[in-house]
This record gives structure tokens, sequence and C-alpha cells, in this order.
């Protein structure tokens, strides 16, 4: 490998503050790779900037100072500032963090789909900018192809570990066939409600309805959503025509007593279903609320106990993601090692044919009365001892290459051959 | 022509495709969903050859004695468990549906092979009567299984107990639509039943043309048609009743109201069996014929 290396941070090593001062959008990435690219002419790079890390692949630089320092050139930081929180790493451990990265180990949320995504399109701008070459686009296709194996093989993407996503796909979708056309009420317009109507929408397209005590704020939230804003009055008549029901206020005292539904929602509901997703601390609806038939009450600290459940199940399914990421890392760095001794394997194969070519030609010119097909059995017969005799060499820097690159028999191979660098 | 395909054959294929969603509660092993769905495939190719070859035999099959009465109506929940398992590949339905197709099947076992006594009166009036209520209990039996399955997924929602891969139900939703069908449907199918089986009986000639109301067959199948009509009208009329749990409970007994008319047919039906006056009757009149 040609020196590869990844230079960055993420959430494990720096806070957010150190994050924040190496970020790069998507522009300023095009931007920083057209320069770094111009300054490295020989250089393959590629920068990874997600909210959770900011990271620069890169192989024909000769060390990592040199990479940091061009990263921290561009951000205009100075390295006091990022001291400690900068994590450098080179050939075989360059290749199983990305690996790791782009299959979700390393994420926050480890299993989390989005980083397969984000990797696809920092490997996308740096092609674009013309700044990768075949060794990174082999490192990151196999990264790739790691994050769909470890998707496929394990079950790692399956268990839903954040508070909206379990409360919409895990248990809002046990009593729902589907969302579509279903009366979804929001109550306060927290980031909470934010997000978990951001997975709502990825499951329907319900009627969403939006009450909050700010109207500015409610307003705001119900156009995001194309949703509809109502006065707080109207509290009561929105319980009874909701399916669903997302409490996210910020009130100090329950905004939903077990008296206050009793009297005006559940009369009217007629013991139709309605889930409720108290997502408020503390929270907006008495527990005694879930009482009445058909209503199906979670708070907060009942969907934290779901996330628990299925953040065990996904951490029982770490070795099998680890077991695929080190195969496929064993893969490729043997690969990179074999691919080192193409040009011998080459020199070597010409300097076979050569005088194979040469014999074939004077033992033609001495029996000119060969047909056609003898003749063709002649060179088949020529061709197979070449290649028998490759072979063991062949299978020799094979068999080495697992362990690095094998410069001593490649030096020996030259020597004995006679073959030019 | 003789296959060798008998009743133990589709019964163990149905069986193990009931073992195998066992295993899934406690075991996931791979390809046990494909190996399920095989063997219940198996099964219902075996169940089709089985009845098939009944009508091969006797043109009035499969409606021609009780026990492939039985037989028709396991196929047709089986025909319906494999179309869920299509949808719903992930959901444990089969642990509702299969016992009952298997407990059609043992029931078969208890009922006669005796010809119905309905092939005496015109024809198709018996073979709608028996069609008709066949139908009527396989909607019945679905809207208990559902109803079973409604129950048990509120209890684990409400009491917030997490879901679990390995036993999935259909959603709350799909549950109470089928519920409120069923129920519907049986209310039609069985009156349907029940109509044509007094037309049949008041068609027949001789001294056999009245209906024997207190007969415990007419009994049990007139109390259950007056409870699905009930029902129906209670969730028509009453707005709680046309969802959640109480549209469960419905179903739920309605399947006892089922059971007592099986157990009645099964087990002290007089009413569809050939007396001897009947049968010396039309060898009579066959004899005429000649």
């Amino acid at each position: 490998m040609k020196n590869l290396r990844m230079i960055g941070c993420s959430h494990r090593d720096a806070g957010i503050d150190v994050r924040q001062l190496l970020a790069f959008d998507a522009k300023q990435t095009a931007d920083a790779l057209g320069i770094w690219g111009s300054r490295f002419p020989d250089a393959e790079l590629v920068l990874l900037s997600t909210c959770n890390r900011v990271e620069l692949y890169a192989t024909g630089i000769p060390n990592s100072e040199t990479l940091v320092e061009a990263l921290l050139d561009y951000r205009h930081v100075p390295s006091e500032q990022v001291e400690g929180n900068l994590l450098s790493l080179a050939n075989t451990d360059a290749v199983r963090h990305l690996y790791r990265v782009t299959s979700s180990l390393e994420s926050m949320v480890v299993g989390e789909p989005q980083i397969l995504a984000q990797v696809k399109q920092a490997y996308q701008s740096a092609q674009e900018v013309g700044t990768t070459g075949p060794l990174l686009h082999d490192l990151f296709q196999s990264a790739l192809r790691t994050a769909r194996r470890v998707a496929g093989e394990t079950a790692l993407h399956k268990h839903r570990v954040s508070i909206p996503s379990v409360a919409i796909a895990d248990l809002a979708s046990c009593v729902f066939e589907t969302f579509n056309e279903k009366h979804v009420l929001v109550i306060g317009a927290g980031a909470m409600a934010d997000e978990t109507l951001r997975y709502l929408r990825d499951e329907g397209e319900p009627h969403i309805h939006v009450i909050n005590r700010d109207p500015e704020r409610g307003k705001l939230l119900a156009q995001r959503w194309g949703g509809q804003y109502h006065e707080w009055s109207e509290l009561w008549n929105q319980l009874v025509q909701a399916d669903l029901a997302i409490s996210t206020t910020s009130a100090t005292e329950p905004v939903v007593t077990t008296s206050a539904f009793d009297k005006y929602v559940a009369p009217h509901r007629h013991q139709r279903p309605l889930i409720i997703l108290d997502l408020a601390v503390p929270r907006d609806f008495e527990q005694a609320v879930s009482e009445a038939l058909g209503i199906y009450l979670y708070s907060l600290d009942d969907l934290a106990q779901a996330c628990k459940k299925n953040q065990s199940a996904r951490a029982a399914e770490l070795p099998r993601a680890e077991k695929i990421v080190t195969q496929e890392t064993a893969s490729f760095v043997t690969n990179a090692h074999h691919r080192a001794t193409a040009p011998v394997i080459a020199g070597l194969r010409q300097e076979l044919e050569r005088p194979k070519k040469t014999e074939l030609e004077r033992l033609f010119r001495k029996l000119p009365d060969l047909d056609g097909p003898q003749r063709q059995e002649i060179e088949q017969f020529a061709d197979r001892l070449v290649n028998k005799m490759l072979h063991p060499p062949m299978e020799s820097l094979r068999d080495a290459s697992q362990n690095g690159t094998p410069h001593g028999l490649l030096d020996a191979i030259r020597r004995l051959f006679h073959l030019e660098d | 022509m003789d296959t060798g395909i008998n009743m133990l054959c589709f019964s163990a294929s149905y069986a193990i495709a009931l073992a195998l969603e066992l295993s899934g509660l406690w075991v996931q092993f791979r390809l046990r969903r494909l190996a399920l769905l095989l063997a219940a495939a198996a099964g219902l190719v075996a169940h089709t050859w089985y009845l098939g070859r009944r009508v091969a035999e006797m043109p009035a099959a499969p409606l021609a004695n009780q026990q492939d009465w039985y037989i028709l109506a396991a196929w047709a929940l089986a025909v319906v468990y494999l179309t869920l398992k299509f949808y719903y590949p992930r959901s444990s339905i089969g642990l509702f549906v299969l016992p009952v197709v298997l407990g059609l099947i043992g029931g078969s076992l208890l009922a006669t092979t005796e010809p119905l006594a309905t092939f005496q009166a015109p024809r198709i009036w018996g073979q709608v009567h028996g069609i008709f209520l066949m139908l009527g209990t396989v909607v019945v039996l679905l809207g208990f299984v559902a109803g079973l399955m409604y129950l048990i997924q509120s209890y684990r929602l409400k009491r917030k107990l997490p879901a679990d891969s390995r036993f999935q139900l259909p959603s709350l939703e799909w549950l109470e639509r089928v519920n409120s069908w069923s129920l519907g449907a049986a209310t039609l199918l069985v009156g349907g039943g029940f109509l044509t089986g007094v037309l049949s009986r008041l068609a027949q000639e001789g001294d056999q043309n009245f209906v024997p109301w207190t007969d415990p067959v007419v009994m049990s199948l007139a109390a259950m048609l007056l409870w699905l009509i009930v029902a129906e009208v209670f969730r028509l009329v009453y707005p709680a009743a046309r969802q959640g749990r109480k549209v469960a409970y419905l179903t739920v007994a309605a399947f006892v109201f089922l059971l007592l008319v099986l157990a009645a047919v099964t087990l002290r039906d007089s009413l569809h069996q050939k007396t001897e006056r009947a049968e010396t009757s039309s060898s009579t009149a066959a004899g005429g014929l000649r």
C-alpha cells in the first residue's frame, strides 16, 4: 500500500467544539480537495465530514504530519487547539477503521444507517474533484461492500435504538396497519416532536395537527410538516379525533389529567384505539389515562426501556460484525500487497515470453511442413510450459503477500531473472 | 387410482409447519420460514389431491358426508393461512390458524362417513346448504383466530411488553377489520345455510318435509344464527362495539356457539342421516324408474 493514511477526529476522541472547528460542508470539501490535490499531485484523497466525524484519507503522502498540517491550514485552526483530539492511523489500521466507520460500528448510535450514504457521498465528491485513484477506489468500494455484508449478515441494523424510531416503528405500527390518512396530533413543538414526525413521514402520509401554547412555534412546526395548527383550546376536541398523539410540551404539570380525559375525551371516542406517545419530561399525560379502553399510553421511560433492550440486541450482533470487518480487512490488505508484486510478475512473464517467441520462430523455420493445427498445438505447449514455470514464483509471492509486501522475494526474483525496475 | 395420499399425509405436513412455527418462539435458524412455507404448501397440495380424488370417486363429494365437510373446511382455512403467510411472512399467524386446521381434521375423524341425507332432497338445496355452512364455519373460525390475536396484541401493548421479533402479530387495525368483516360475513353465510337447510327439508318428499325445531342440530344452529344477528345489530347500533376489544369478544363468543353446533352435528346428528324409510322409498323410486 502506498502509505495509506487517515487523520481526523470523531465523537470518540473529540468534543463537539473541536469537531465544529474542523467540519466541512459540501462546498468546502470540494474546495479543500482541489487545493490539496494541487499541492500533492501524486496523492489520492477523500474527505469524510459528518456531524460526528471529520476524516481525511490519503495515499502517497509521506507522513501524517503533512496531512494534519494541510487540514488545519485550510480550516485556519492552530494545532494547539486540537492537540490530543486528532487520530492518526496508517495502512491496515486505516483500512480497518474505514470499514468500521462505513459499517456503522464507530457511529454514536451503532447500526445507524445514514453513515453508509455519507461515506458513499464523500467518495463521490472526491471523484468529482479528481483526487481519487486506484487504491482509494478499491478501498472505498470494499468498505461499502463490507458495510453491506454487515447489514445483510447480521441483525445490527434491525433493532431500532432511538426513541422516535422505536415509538413509531416498533409500537405505533403494532396498532396501525398504515399511517396514511391517520389523524396525528402533536402537542407541543419540541425537538422530539420534530424528530418523531420525521420518522412518521417515512412510514406514511398522516394528517398532522399541531397544538402549542406558543402559536408562532406551533405554526412553524405545522408548516414544516404540511400540517394544521390549532389553538390550545381545541385540545380536547383534537384528542377525540386523534389516532396518534405525540406530546412534547415543557409543562411542569400534566397537561391531560385522568379526570379531564374521562370527561372530555373518552366518552366521545367510543373506545376507538388511541396511541399516546408522551415524550415530555415531566409527563404530559397522567398514567391513569392509560386505563381507559382502547388507550395505549407510552411514556419516555417506557420507550427508553424498549431502546435499551434493542441496544442489547445490537450489542449481541457486534462480534459477528467485527468478524466480517476483520475478514474483509485481511482480504483487502493481502490484495493490496499482492498488487504491489504485479510489476515484477509482469516483468517475469515478459522475460519468459521473449525466449518462447524466439524459440518458436526458430522451430517453425526448421519444420516448414507443419500444418496449422500442428503449429497451434506446439504454441499451446509453449504457453503451458511458460505458465507452469511462472506458477511457483507467483504462488510464493501470493503467500508472502499475506504478511506484507514481500520486498525480499521481489528483489530476489528481479536479480535472478535480471528484471529492470 | 390409489396414490397413497391419505389424511395422515396432509395432517403430518400441517403438524410439521406448526412445529416450525412453535420452534420460532425459541430459536431462529436459517431457512426456517422457507421450510415452514414448504411444509404448509406440501400439506395443501396433498389436501387438495385428497379432495380431488374424493370428487373423482364420488361426484357428490366433497360434501357427500360429514367427514368430507370437515376436511373441506380445513382445506379452506389452510388456503387462507398460506395466503396470509405470503402477505405477513414474519407474523406468527400459524400458531393460531394451524391448530384450528388440525382441529378440523381431527374433528373429521369423529364425524361419520355415512352419506348425508340432504341428497334425498333436491340436490341443489343440499349442496348450497352445505357450502354456506362450511364457509360460515371457516369465517367464524377466522374471526375467532383474529379475535384471539387482537386480545393478545392489545394485552401486550397495554402492558407495554416489548416487541418480540420471535412472536409477531398483525396490527390491531388489521385484526379489528378482519373481526368486523368475519362477523358480518358469518351472519350472512350462517343465515343462508340455515335458510337453505329449512328449504331443503321442506322440499323433501313424504313425511320428511317438516323442520324438527327441537332437534339439537337445528336448535344449536338457530341459537348461533340468533347470536350472530344480535351481535351484528349490537355492532351497528352501539359504536363502541364496532372497534377494539368488544368486537374481538363477539367473534370469540361466536366460536363458542360454533363449537356447540359442531358437537351437535358430529355427536347427535339424526337429521342428516339416511333413514331406512327414505332408503326404501328411494330404492322403490329407482325400481319404478327401471
